[in-house]
């Protein structure tokens, strides 16, 4: 069945209170899943990524009035997901510091993580990724991880291509040197 | 992403992540469990005749304020004695002159004194 995004829409403007609450959970259940991902991408932990979910669904559902239809619902949840992935990182810089005894934190995070099923390179280059810059970060793990087109995540992240390519290219360089100075 | 570097041809691109069993049957329910009452009911108010006309009161009234201080700026200059002249200057009656220069404070001397310097 298609996702009825522009009824969604319509009843977030003109609906009652218990439509919206009806047309919300349509979109929990479109979007819960794949928004996990994204957020774990960036945080790693399950646990956190399962906080700022719900973090994520409810800053939505207080703000749906707000809700004005310039942008697509994804869109609108995505933004909101990654503010809260991003001030979530920036409340714990330690987890995300360069290279040396730093880097150790989130190695040893993954270690002890039983949901990370990684190997010995997936792990570094976890922490690879945790070096990065925050948007290097979110446009290295859509690219990689997710396949996205960059048409996509323009959309997504309002940047345009040029600009994500260039952010990807050198996310890329980054993870490389990352991995070369550590060998 | 093959074409990146040896780096990443090493990892599977796969998410090296898993969830709990069973995480996902129940996320959507947990998720709208938690969700928090709003504070107030959003539902459509029916529209009164008031509520309609009432933007356009509100911009009828501002016009004829404006209006009404344009009206009474253009009073103040262009009334007491002014006549338009044709030539674009505006000329004064006697009595408009005397009553100003009454209430100015200006001396008779000055005014003489002004008139003879600059001859006219």
């Amino acid at each position: 069945m298609l996702f009825p995004e522009n009824e969604i829409v319509e009843v977030f403007k003109d609906g009652s209170e218990g439509e919206k609450r009806q047309a919300f959970e349509l979109l929990v259940r479109e979007y819960s899943q794949k928004l996990y991902w994204q957020i774990r991408h960036l945080v790693i932990s399950h646990d956190d990524a399962n906080d700022i979910l719900q973090n994520t669904f409810v800053k939505a559902w207080l703000n749906i009035d707000s809700f004005m239809g310039y942008s697509k619902l994804y869109t609108w949840l995505f933004r909101i997901a990654l503010n809260e992935s991003l001030s979530f990182l920036n409340r714990r810089p330690q987890t995300v510091q360069i290279d040396g005894e730093a880097g150790s934190s989130l190695e040893q995070q993954l270690e002890s993580d039983p949901y990370f099923d990684g190997d010995e390179t997936e792990r570094q280059l976890q922490q690879a990724i945790a070096t990065l810059p925050d948007k290097q970060r979110v446009v290295f793990n859509l690219r990689y991880f997710d396949g996205m087109k960059y048409e996509d995540m323009s959309r997504l992240l309002g940047t345009s291509t040029g600009a994500l390519k260039t952010s990807y290219h050198l996310a890329v360089k980054k993870i490389e040197t990352y991995f070369n100075t550590t060998d | 992403m093959k074409q990146d570097n040896d780096v990443l041809t090493k990892c599977s691109g796969s998410r090296p992540f898993r969830v709990p069993e069973g995480y996902f049957e129940g996320l959507d329910a947990r998720i709208m469990d938690a969700l928090p009452e709003r504070g107030h009911d959003t539902a459509v108010r029916p529209v009164t005749a008031w509520m309609r006309i009432r933007p356009y009161l509100y911009m009828a009234a501002a016009f004829a304020g404006m209006y009404f201080v344009l009206g009474l700026f253009a009073d103040g200059r262009g009334g007491a004695g002014a006549d338009g002249a044709a030539d674009g200057c505006t000329v004064y009656s006697d009595e408009y002159i005397d009553s100003f220069l009454d209430e100015s404070m200006v001396s008779d001397f000055v005014i003489y004194d002004l008139l003879v310097n600059n001859d006219l």
